[in-house]
């Protein structure tokens, strides 16, 4: 495309811009993803080598980043494809530009997902086996079943809501004809007939993939909440509480993707729409606190020796860092900067983000007050923290909400979008305490499990977000993210 | 058709490790050496656990020798997705290395945690030693305790080729072959005269982790 095409499309259709606008920061953006992906096929080579070695996975701890992060990713799919099903049947006319956006999230993440299954699997080149082998007794190949009709509709679905756009490219980007005809698989048709049938189809697509998604994410769940063998995840609220991530951490993941697209690719996005899907965020974060507290009181209260031993480990012991981190930081702490209450009522939160944090550092050693006793029956561990932890706790928890919350800033649609990126951050945490737990806790007499992940598996790890993080910036040069204004 | 059980019998075992060593050999199974073991990449198929009850001087040590348990309502065959580990009709839990894909689904799904998986290439100092009726495993795959399978088989065959039932006591795995306390007994428990029919009935027989369901064919005699 010469440089004229571009001055003249810019000029205009002012919405195409992202499409042909590529700044110097783009191709710095494109060649360090493009660098990570490389430093981690190098990494892969090493493991397809010499095998799972090279990753801190163990006995008894089995699985480690690699399925977290597959769980992670199958969650924020799905939450997605909640958000875009929301999109196109709430018939809200505002959040429609939104749809296409959260749909190519879903797929992407779908795909990662899958990258995480492929990376964890000892014998990757024996994946056909899911295939000619499936044994339908087991979860994971449900999982295998459900994730290709998501596939299709969530394709489907990203089809039908682009096609009339990309018709419109093919007429306002010549030099790129080919492309944008290919990606309609030749059906141009953009009569008020055909384009009234495509919202049909839209529709019923977009209400088939409501338990789609559902399904989906359920059925990670139960992956491991069916387990009897696993006390800490064998629980019937893992399913619910995974779908509510889902949609908390689907929804977050979308404004990131709108916040990000509309700063830095340049793509049009109405700050309205951003200010009321913080809006909608914020009400959903207290349901999934809701279920964390439903789940962990159950286990406390009863005080089983064997779940107990893993919320232990989870709340006070290795793990403790990753779910204060998820409870303070990714769930109270957006609460704050959305609602963005006045300052002496965001003090008065910050107490409760204090008590808790300094909870952490005695490891409840004199903090029970009286009349709780009885409900801690397990004898907790014993940790005095020194002066300097005192201050760090009381810096993270009040000096830092309070300036977030006075910093004028953060009032914009950049706010929203930290505020998101802690929940998207928080419900990985959430995940890493759902699935590493349990794993170091056996039933018999072995000694005690632990896991750290290697260089490899990290490298592994950040190369596959790269995948993801390049597969978006190149399809934001294609497909216009939100939808074309009529005409 | 034999329906193959084992006995443990606590009160006999010296925690000497034999058969953890016995069960090594037999079945190829590698040395991970001690640092990897202290990563976490042992293989072993037959493994003595220790507890320590109370503290110096009035401690109690117990020793618990801990094959597969080749359940009768096994987790593991239950959460396979390609079948690579299934429930044979004559009793023991047996495992595809051809087919199985690595997941570790069953070893998570395994209360016992009997499972092995092979985190590198299975190396020997020689494969002169090696024992030619059992494969060895390649990378990748997870591997468990087969009841000694291929002696199994081979007992059967040879009881059929002289046209005669198969004696009890006649096919021994390698632990029980080993064992110095003669802790453990192996047999059909189809034959109510077996001994380890007898044994089974026996009032300090109890299951590991009896309250999951799982239906071991491994009993085990609490210490008296």
């Amino acid at each position: 495309m010469n440089r004229a095409d571009v001055m003249r499309i810019e000029r205009e259709h002012p919405d195409l811009r992202s499409l042909v606008r590529a700044g110097g920061l783009y191709y710095l953006i494109l060649a360090g993803l493009l660098a990570v992906v490389g430093y981690g096929i190098y990494a892969y080579s090493q493991q397809w080598r010499e095998g799972l070695e090279v990753t801190g996975m163990n006995t008894p701890v089995y699985w480690g980043l690699y399925i977290v992060n597959f769980v992670f990713f199958v969650g924020l799919s799905a939450g997605g494809i909640l958000v875009a099903a929301l999109a196109h049947t709430a018939g809200l006319e505002k959040f429609k530009p939104i749809g296409r956006i959260a749909e190519l999230g879903a797929i992407s993440c779908l795909i990662l997902a899958a990258i995480f299954i492929m990376l964890d699997l000892g014998r990757p080149e024996r994946w056909f086996h899911l295939i000619f082998y499936a044994r339908f007794a087991s979860p994971l190949a449900w999982d295998f079943v459900i994730v290709g009709i998501y596939l299709a509709i969530a394709m489907a679905l990203g089809y039908f809501s682009t096609r009339a756009d990309l018709v419109r490219c093919m007429a306002l980007l010549p030099s790129r004809r080919g492309l944008y005809r290919f990606l309609t698989l030749g059906y141009t048709d953009t009569s008020p007939a055909a384009l009234e049938r495509d919202r049909r189809v839209l529709r019923a697509l977009a209400i088939a993939s409501i338990p789609a998604a559902v399904m989906l994410h359920s059925v990670t769940a139960w992956i491991l909440g069916l387990l009897k063998a696993r006390p800490g995840w064998h629980s019937a609220l893992l399913a619910p509480l995974f779908i509510v991530s889902a949609s908390v951490s689907g929804l977050a993941m979308v404004i990131v993707a709108l916040v990000v697209s509309r700063r830095f690719l340049g793509v049009r996005v109405k700050e309205e729409v951003i200010q009321d899907l913080g809006r909608i965020l914020v009400f959903t974060i207290p349901v999934l606190g809701y279920f964390l507290f439903a789940e962990l009181l159950t286990v406390v209260y009863a005080g089983e020796q064997a779940p107990m031993t893993v919320f232990q480990e989870m709340m006070f012991g290795r793990y403790a860092p990753i779910f204060w981190f998820n409870v303070l930081l990714g769930l109270l702490l957006p609460v704050l900067l959305l609602w963005r209450p006045r300052r002496w009522v965001a003090l008065a939160l910050a107490i409760p983000l204090f008590v808790a944090a300094s909870l952490v550092a005695q490891h409840f050693r004199l903090a029970i007050p009286t009349p709780l006793v009885g409900l801690f029956p397990y004898t907790l561990g014993v940790f005095l923290p020194s002066w300097m932890e005192y201050t760090l706790i009381a810096l993270l928890a009040v000096v830092v909400p309070f300036f977030l919350l006075t910093t004028p800033w953060l009032r914009t649609t950049d706010g929203i979008g930290v505020a998101a990126a802690l929940v998207v951050l928080g419900v990985l945490a959430e995940r890493t305490n759902i699935v590493l737990p349990p794993l170091l806790k056996t039933w018999l007499p072995y000694p005690p499990g632990s896991y750290m992940p290697t260089s490899t598996e990290v490298v592994l790890v950040l190369a596959t977000y790269a995948v993801g993080a390049l597969a978006f910036v190149i399809l934001a040069k294609v497909f216009p993210l939100v939808e074309l204004e009529e005409g | 058709m034999p329906r193959w059980g084992m006995i443990i019998d606590l009160d006999r075992c010296t925690a000497c490790q034999a058969c953890t060593v016995a069960c090594k050999e037999e079945n190829n199974q590698p040395v991970a050496g001690r640092e990897r073991s202290q990563r976490g990449r042992d293989i072993f198929w037959m493994h003595v656990l220790l507890t320590v009850d109370g503290e110096y001087p009035r401690v109690r040590a117990r020793f618990l020798p801990r094959p597969c348990q080749h359940c009768d309502a096994p987790p593991c065959v239950q959460v396979c997705p390609v079948g690579a580990t299934t429930k044979r009709v004559d009793g023991p839990v047996a495992q595809n290395d051809e087919r199985c894909i690595g997941c570790r689904y069953c070893m998570v799904a395994c209360p016992y945690g009997v499972r092995a998986f092979n985190w590198k290439a299975p190396a020997f100092e020689t494969t002169q030693y090696l024992n030619p009726d059992v494969p060895v495993r390649p990378v990748g795959v997870v591997e468990k305790c087969t009841f000694c399978i291929h002696r199994i088989e081979k007992a059967v065959e040879r009881a059929k080729a002289e046209g005669r039932a198969l004696r009890d006591g006649e096919v021994q795995t390698a632990c029980m072959q080993t064992c110095t306390g003669g802790a453990i007994v192996f047999g059909d428990l189809d034959d109510p005269n077996s001994r380890v029919s007898r044994l089974t009935r026996d009032r300090r027989a109890f299951h590991l982790l009896e309250e999951l369901a799982t239906h071991p064919r491994v009993t085990y005699l609490a210490e008296g």
